[in-house]
């Protein structure tokens, strides 16, 4: 059994972490590119959101290499996604892929736990529990490190340094094949960050980036948006959303995640009644909190025809004018450019700063390290 | 006692109030409405043309003057297109248009919030942007007051309760609801009827308001192929958005069957050989699709959709993969946007009509093999 999943960001770390420590050979394809999404794109649907077809390009590269098992996540909710990994292996199947699926989340729990016994032998429950753990110290570890970087990176003193530290961590974190080497690592990714030279860091911008989960954390959709932001111009730009909160809020892993959203979805009520099944929560409430967290302005992410973020986008504009918050819509699909999304960026920033050269009360002193 | 659970209980408490505050709040409307009724004018978009004689019996028992906007035109579609976002299905845009139509001609607009619309084993949603559509239309008009809304929520409480919290928010008396209550669902069923018998939304409308001398449309009864279009009310319903497909295929000859025209139990019929989808609406469609594949009169079908239309993008995989008819029959998926023009969809209607035309005679000449 070789089991694949699509990437998203760098969940594949944690997911193979996973998949592995049961035993199971996992199939990671390559990171996706520009290539992955028009493979996807000439299969997908024409009007279908944009994370659908580069998975699906994802699900190719990947059964090219040999797998025999996709796993997906799926549901029934209101949005898309709990429909992506049904649609696609029906798309795959008839493009004459032959492969057993897993969707975890749509099929009966049991159907899914026998499919994992029968594929891991005795002491499945023994080794899931480890396993678990293992994905856990992980995605914490890939967290802590994206968490890291985000903040230093805009400070750094030679540009990429810390880009480079990040890809060798992220690189050992893969390898690594124990708790006790995972919590090694960590320390040391800490120490290596924080000990880079640093620039004088007052009066820096800092952007929050809202949006589709998707193309909010997958660099190959948004253009590296948030390393761009920091490398190029210097610009701290925070996400609202993390790999982290994804992968282990619905395992109930982690209870703060689950604080943070019960309370947006508490403060977005008064602006949307009612659950439209994506992220739309995060997008209202991140918006509303940018000012009090000290963000001088919103990036709103979103592929195209995405409909919790299409109605945010009509709500945003509000919420925006009356409290003065500067916003910029980026709406993805296959054939968005860099050059466009890059010029788009440089003027919200150009805006940014000359905002505070007009109004210097909207300078704070930068959060410390 | 630590503060986390107080928290977590306050919070609890605090949101159901804000709930129930929800429903009772506003004495907005007492002094709009003098001698005359309240006027409340419902946008001629999206759910119109499923629930409209249900709202317009419903609000008029209560003495309310009810006004539809116009009927769709080019420049309402223009003014929608440049009020709402860019990339949501045509639908939405002129349902914005017709708000704007309506705006400062009536006391309040009225749009119906589908949440879910059915109770099943599992959870049903319709669309994000019906669930959303008064959130969406409060915010891009800011300068209206928010509009009215017409909750309903079958998987969490009756359709009439949708109904209750209507007469709340319009400060209209509780006692002798049934009444109202029970004129619209006769409306209601009058017009589901009228669909049942195989006229589009439309044409429906027309006979239940202008009377029975309206002509009973040709495309229900004539035709030597028979065409199925199977799309939602509000593309079907809507000549301006569909760009007058039925005309198109009625004059070329065919005999035309809607979706609409099914009943529940023929959709429930074909619920078993169904992949479970939690949006009712699309299901229906899905459902639709399957029973008018597996009818051996059927010809041809045309799956109308809109572009951007976010469930309908997986549903016409769904049926484009899935469904297997049972004859030889062709699908074909039309997908509209404000751009479409009406010649396009002229000439792909005339030559989807002589296509089936040609094949049938095919058929007959080799004796079935064709």
């Amino acid at each position: 059994m070789k089991v694949a999943f699509p990437h998203m960001g760098n969940a594949y770390i944690p997911l193979r972490a996973l998949v592995e420590y049961l035993g199971v050979e996992a199939v990671v394809p390559e990171r996706p590119n520009r290539v992955t999404l028009e493979k996807g794109a000439r299969y997908a649907p024409e009007f279908v959101c944009l994370p659908f077809k580069i998975t699906l390009g994802d699900c190719m590269n990947a059964l090219d290499r040999g797998a025999d098992t996709m796993a997906m996540v799926c549901g029934m909710w209101a949005c898309r996604f709990g429909y992506y990994a049904y649609v696609q292996h029906l798309i795959l199947r008839d493009m004459g892929y032959e492969f057993e699926s897993l969707l975890i989340g749509r099929e009966d729990p049991r159907l899914v736990l026998d499919k994992v016994r029968s594929a891991v032998g005795r002491g499945a429950f023994r080794k899931l529990a480890g396993a678990a753990a293992m994905f856990r110290a992980k995605a914490g570890a890939v967290e802590e490190l994206e968490s890291l970087a985000r903040r230093i990176r805009p400070r750094e003193e030679a540009m990429g340094s810390t880009d480079t530290i990040m890809t060798s961590y992220l690189e050992k974190l893969d390898r690594a094949d124990s708790l006790r080497r995972i919590w090694q690592l960590r320390r040391e990714q800490r120490e290596a960050i924080t000990s880079l030279p640093v620039r004088e860091s007052n009066g820096m911008l800092r952007v929050r980036v809202v949006g589709e989960l998707y193309v909010l954390l997958e660099p190959s959709l948004n253009f590296d948006l948030v390393k761009r932001l920091g490398t190029h111009f210097g610009v701290e730009a925070q996400p609202v959303l993390s790999t982290y909160r994804w992968l282990l809020s619905p395992l109930w892993l982690d209870p703060l995640l689950h604080l943070s959203s019960s309370r947006a979805r508490r403060i977005s009520r008064t602006y949307l009644p009612y659950i439209l099944g994506g992220e739309e929560h995060m997008t209202i409430t991140g918006t509303l909190d940018s000012q009090a967290d000290g963000f001088d302005g919103v990036i709103h992410a979103y592929p195209l025809t995405c409909m919790p973020e299409n109605i945010c986008r009509t709500i945003l504009p509000s919420i925006c004018t009356a409290r003065d918050i500067p916003l910029l819509n980026l709406c993805f699909d296959e054939h968005t450019s860099t050059v466009g999304t890059i010029t788009r960026l440089e003027a919200f920033v150009d805006m940014l700063r000359s905002r505070r050269e007009q109004d210097p009360s909207l300078t704070r002193l930068s959060p410390p390290l | 006692m630590s503060p986390l659970p107080v928290w977590i209980v306050c919070g609890g408490c605090g949101t159901m109030l804000q709930r129930v505050s929800q429903s009772v709040d506003a004495d907005a409307f007492r002094d709009v409405r003098g001698d005359r009724g309240l006027r409340i004018g419902i946008p001629r978009a999206l759910m119109f043309y499923r629930y409209y004689p249900f709202l317009k019996a419903f609000l008029e028992s209560y003495g309310c003057n009810v006004q539809p906007s116009p009927p769709t035109n080019l420049e309402i579609l223009g003014e929608g297109t440049d009020i709402c976002v860019d990339d949501v299905c045509v639908a939405v845009k002129v349902l914005f248009g017709h708000v704007s139509q309506l705006a400062h001609k009536v006391d309040a607009i009225l749009i119906p919030r589908l949440v879910s619309v059915e109770k099943r084993g599992y959870d049903t949603f319709t669309c994000p942007k019906l669930i959303a559509a008064p959130d969406m239309i409060r915010y891009s008009f800011p300068h209206l007051p928010p509009p009215l809304e017409f909750t309903v929520d079958i998987s969490n409480a009756p359709w009439w309760w949708g109904c209750v919290r209507l007469v709340r928010r319009l400060d209209l008396p509780l006692r002798g609801i049934a009444r109202p209550y029970m004129t619209a669902v006769r409306e209601q069923e009058r017009y589901e009827g009228m669909l049942r018998s195989g006229l589009l939304p439309s044409d429906a409308l027309k006979r239940m308001y202008n009377g029975n001398g309206v002509p009973r449309p040709a495309y229900i009864s004539e035709g030597d192929v028979i065409v199925a279009v199977v799309g939602h009310p509000y593309l079907l319903g809507d000549p301006i958005v569909n760009k007058r497909l039925i005309h198109w295929l009625d004059a070329s000859g065919a005999k035309v069957l809607g979706s609409t025209m099914l009943s529940q139990e023929d959709l429930e019929r074909e619920e078993p050989s169904l992949p479970p989808l939690s949006w009712s609406y699309e299901r229906e469609l899905l459902a639709a699709s399957s029973s008018f594949m597996k009818r051996k009169d059927v010809d041809g079908m045309i799956y109308l959709t809109s572009f951007g239309c976010g469930p309908d993008s997986l549903v016409t995989e769904m049926v484009r993969r899935e469904l297997k008819p049972a004859g030889d029959q062709v699908l074909m998926e039309m997908v509209l946007d404000e751009h479409s023009a009406e010649s396009g969809v002229r000439t792909r209607a005339e030559a989807f009509v002589d296509m089936l035309r040609h094949r049938k005679k095919m058929r007959s000449n080799t004796g079935g093999v064709g």
